[in-house]
């Protein structure tokens, strides 16, 4: 049973842009499957170790960045910039962890908020290196052929698979993460710390580690994120509002699940561009935040351990 | 050469002295009962040896290797392992969980660990509860459960923290033979407790500290006569 | 010499009203142990609240603070006892995480009604600033500074005084003991938050004329009312008088010897090396 609807899945993943191929919805799909990456990167640290970070933008500005500039200054192509700015969130996370994570609970959460805002103003006045808060700007991609075609950038299916292949991969390291030694010992730090420590558990050692793999995928979503919009700035890639709507996705999923990030993605993600369009069409506005906020609201209070977190526990499923 | 010596170890918090000048040795194989009046700097003196807290001053040396300013998690790799006052199971995860947590410590691959975890469990007569919730067992279970998670790292040095507080008295009797087991095992015990009537018939020496000093430090049979701790016990003020 | 009399001023005058938002904060944290990160929004509510009482009713900006504080602090009594109640026993992760989405919700739900256009108070009375001794003294802000030290008089004075202000300084130091010696905790904390509210709220009715307002603005307002109530101990309310003082001029001090583009950076730097440096606070006299 589970196979097979692992395999309707899989499936699903790589047919759908043939099925509806609607520029919107395609664009409606990269959106979910970019925000189910960063779910799943807040929910690697979040989830498991239970340490709330409030910035992880700061991991995906610095893929975004190094993906840019990659490609600007020395014209390394995004594809190679995207796993290259994974590198360096997951290098940048581990100066921020070893200072973060001596403290605990809250006091975390407000450090992470910190030191994300000291880099976004970084980001914003060292203009030699970022631009600034002009941001930078892609005109055209590389010239790529697939298969003796040309690779159209100008349509938005190649952008589809190639976020439908690193959502893979988030998902299956949460999977693989969930069974090794690092995932039950970032559960036992997310219990109860001073236990962990007292059954010799490294603990810094162990959120460190969690954090930097954490990092890494919202890396590559920051480096996806630059490539498909082509154009980033400070305020729009390194911006609390985006650390918080990381945690949103994780938390309104399920935190600890493998599948949730993709339920939060779909259902924050989806909804809310349904409500954004409302909002535009009917008052002009971007609106969709609005919504975000209160589904956190009403998780947290009524479905604490997430939608899928509460699905799977009816299903009996692991993940 | 003893297995723990503890030689001058003073901590203060801010102007608050918790432990004073506090000086005594554990010899291998041996029960050491560590009491004292309310607030004497008993979990402080375990939280120091443990290493949670660091020392004002002083030195712990573990088979003669100094421990003080270790990490807690450094610590129970050199073989002390302890538990917690108030229990702190890993609530939401599988009493077996959070037994084969601790025993990857010594056994990096699951099924080893798993099995350890079995075998320490059965000693601790929760087999029957493997798969429950820790958050779902009893105190008293979860109490065992934390002994349990101790010796699954297999310590040479087990520091028990009040491992009766919150029992009834079948419960204590039980544990009592429980802890004189784990001793029979090879693995040495200093206990920490308020239930005086079984720290006296299990222990081989008692530690009597009172205001973060040490006031006396022989066999049970001699404590129970000694006027200082009467003295500390009643509450008159020493001296 | 002049220029640092002067950074030294400007710095005490926001700084005030930094201490202001901090001492909101630093009780709904001492009496309820949760760190609100909705608390910038009250101050952004005060703030379009200043700009609604000029525009539409007419009414002085600095007048309009009496009709505002009974409100926020009727607003915040229904927060409390509709949203926060149930949350709070869930524990303090939970909580800080419901309160990001309230945030979010009333920031965006402003910016639905309000619309995102950075908007401005104008005073005919403050187009010059006052110059005594040289020193160019806003008159906003100078009329703000007085305001804020006779409001948190006022609440010193509640919080020293008053049966009430007596049960939440005892909430906040002893939680057991207070309630074992018959302090109404629920009572308590529903009028700790309505009051912390109401302070954030006001805060914002006094900042309105000297700052933009717009509706997200409370997202780097509570950034940085955690580096107050960090810098002068979580909970403690002289430490975050003192700490919105020192924000308030190491900002204004940093813009001038430093940079004016790092000078919000400058405060996170020392947040982040007091939190990891004295977690009590500078003062030493919160709780960790």
């Amino acid at each position: 049973m589970k196979k097979i609807v692992i395999a309707l899945s899989l499936i699903l993943l790589f047919t759908a842009p043939l099925i509806v191929s609607a520029p919107f919805f395609v664009h409606l799909m990269i959106m979910v499957l970019m925000w189910t990456v960063l779910g799943a990167s807040w929910n690697i640290l979040g989830g498991f170790t239970g340490q709330v970070s409030f910035g992880h933008a700061t991991f995906l500005g610095a893929g975004a960045y190094t993906t840019m500039i990659l490609y600007l200054k020395l014209g390394i192509a995004p594809w190679y910039g995207i796993p290259i700015g994974g590198l360096v969130a997951a290098l940048i996370a581990l100066p921020i962890g070893f200072i973060c994570f001596r403290l605990r609970g809250p006091y975390f959460a407000l450090s992470t908020l910190a030191v994300a805002e000291i880099i976004r103003l970084v980001a914003l006045n060292w203009e030699s290196l970022t631009n600034g808060p002009v941001g930078l700007l892609i005109t055209t991609l590389p010239d790529v052929t697939f298969r003796g075609r040309s690779i159209d950038w100008e349509n938005k299916i190649p952008f589809y698979y190639i976020i439908a292949i690193i959502t893979l991969g988030s998902i299956v390291a949460t999977y693989i993460m969930s069974r090794t030694r690092l995932g039950a010992y970032s559960l036992a730090i997310r219990e109860d710390i001073d236990s962990a420590e007292a059954i010799g558990i490294n603990t810094v050692q162990a959120r460190v580690a969690a954090l930097s793999l954490s990092a890494f995928f919202a890396g590559v979503a920051g480096g996806f994120y630059a490539m498909y919009l082509r154009y980033i700035d400070p305020d729009a890639v390194f911006s609390i509002a985006l650390s918080i709507e990381m945690v949103f996705i994780a938390v309104v999923g399920g935190l600890t699940t493998v599948a949730g990030p993709l339920i939060g993605a779909i259902v924050l993600v989806a909804f809310g561009e349904i409500f954004r369009e409302i909002f535009l069409v009917h008052f002009k506005l971007v609106g969709h935040l609005i919504f975000y906020g209160l589904m956190m609201m009403i998780v947290i209070r009524y479905l604490p351990e997430g939608i899928w977190g509460r699905l799977r526990l009816r299903f009996g499923s692991q993940h | 050469m003893a297995l723990l010596a503890v030689k001058g170890l003073t901590k203060y918090f801010g102007g608050l002295r918790a432990v004073h000048d506090l000086s005594f040795d554990v010899q291998t194989g041996e029960i050491l009962g560590l009491i004292g009046p309310n607030g004497a700097g008993k979990t402080t003196a375990f939280n120091l040896i443990a290493g949670f807290i660091h020392p004002t001053r002083g030195e712990i040396l573990l088979d003669g290797e100094s421990i003080a300013g270790m990490k807690p998690y450094a610590v129970t790799r050199k073989g002390i392992a302890r538990t917690f006052q108030i229990v702190k199971p890993f609530r939401k995860l599988s009493v077996l969980e959070n037994v084969t947590l601790a025993a990857f410590l010594r056994f990096p691959s699951r099924g080893e660990a798993e099995s350890q975890a079995r075998q320490v469990l059965e000693r601790m007569g929760l087999e029957s509860k493997i798969s429950a919730l820790a958050v779902d067992l009893t105190l008293s279970e979860q109490k065992r459960l934390e002994i349990a998670r101790a010796l699954a790292t297999q310590p040479k040095l087990l520091l028990l923290d009040e491992p009766m507080g919150g029992l009834n008295a079948t419960e204590i009797e039980q544990a009592s033979l429980l802890v004189r087991d784990i001793c029979k095992g090879g693995v040495t015990i200093i206990w920490v407790e308020h239930v005086l009537k079984a720290i006296m018939n299990s222990s081989n020496r008692v530690v009597v500290i009172n205001q973060g000093e040490k006031i006396a430090d022989a066999p049970p049979e001699q404590i129970v006569e000694n006027p200082d701790v009467i003295a500390a016990y009643l509450g008159t003020k020493k001296r | 010499m002049e220029t640092f009399v002067q950074s030294i001023v400007s710095g005490i005058l926001t700084g005030s009203l930094y201490a202001m938002i901090g001492v909101g904060l630093t009780v709904i944290f001492g009496v309820m142990r949760i760190i609100n990160m909705a608390h910038g929004d009250m101050v952004m509510f005060g703030m379009y609240g200043a700009f609604l009482s000029i525009t539409f009713l007419k009414i002085d900006p600095f007048l309009s603070i009496i009709l505002w504080i009974p409100i926020a602090f009727l607003i915040g009594v229904l927060i409390y006892r509709f949203l926060l109640k149930n949350i709070v026993p869930a524990g303090e992760l939970n909580t800080l995480l419901y309160t990001a989405g309230l945030s979010l919700f009333i920031a965006n739900l402003v910016l639905l009604i309000a619309t995102g256009d950075y908007r401005t108070i104008k005073l005919k009375y403050a187009i010059m600033p006052l110059r005594p001794f040289g020193i160019a003294v806003p008159i906003p802000l100078a009329i703000a500074f007085g305001m804020a030290i006779l409001i948190t008089v006022a609440l010193y004075w509640f919080l020293v005084r008053t049966d009430t202000g007596r049960a939440i300084r005892a909430t906040s130091q002893e939680p057991e003991a207070a309630a074992l010696m018959g302090v109404n905790v629920d009572r308590t904390a529903i009028i700790t938050f309505a009051l912390g509210t109401a302070l954030a709220c006001a805060a914002g009715v006094l900042l309105a004329p000297s700052l933009y307002l717009y509706p997200t603005v409370g997202e780097i307002l509570v950034a940085k009312c955690f580096v107050i109530v960090v810098l002068g101990g979580l909970g403690s309310v002289p430490g975050a008088i003192a700490g919105g003082l020192l924000l308030g001029v190491v900002e204004s001090l940093g813009a001038v010897y430093v940079s004016v583009p790092y000078k919000d950076a400058i405060g996170f730097v020392i947040f982040l090396l007091v939190l990891l440096f004295r977690p009590s606070g500078l003062f030493g006299v919160g709780k960790s």
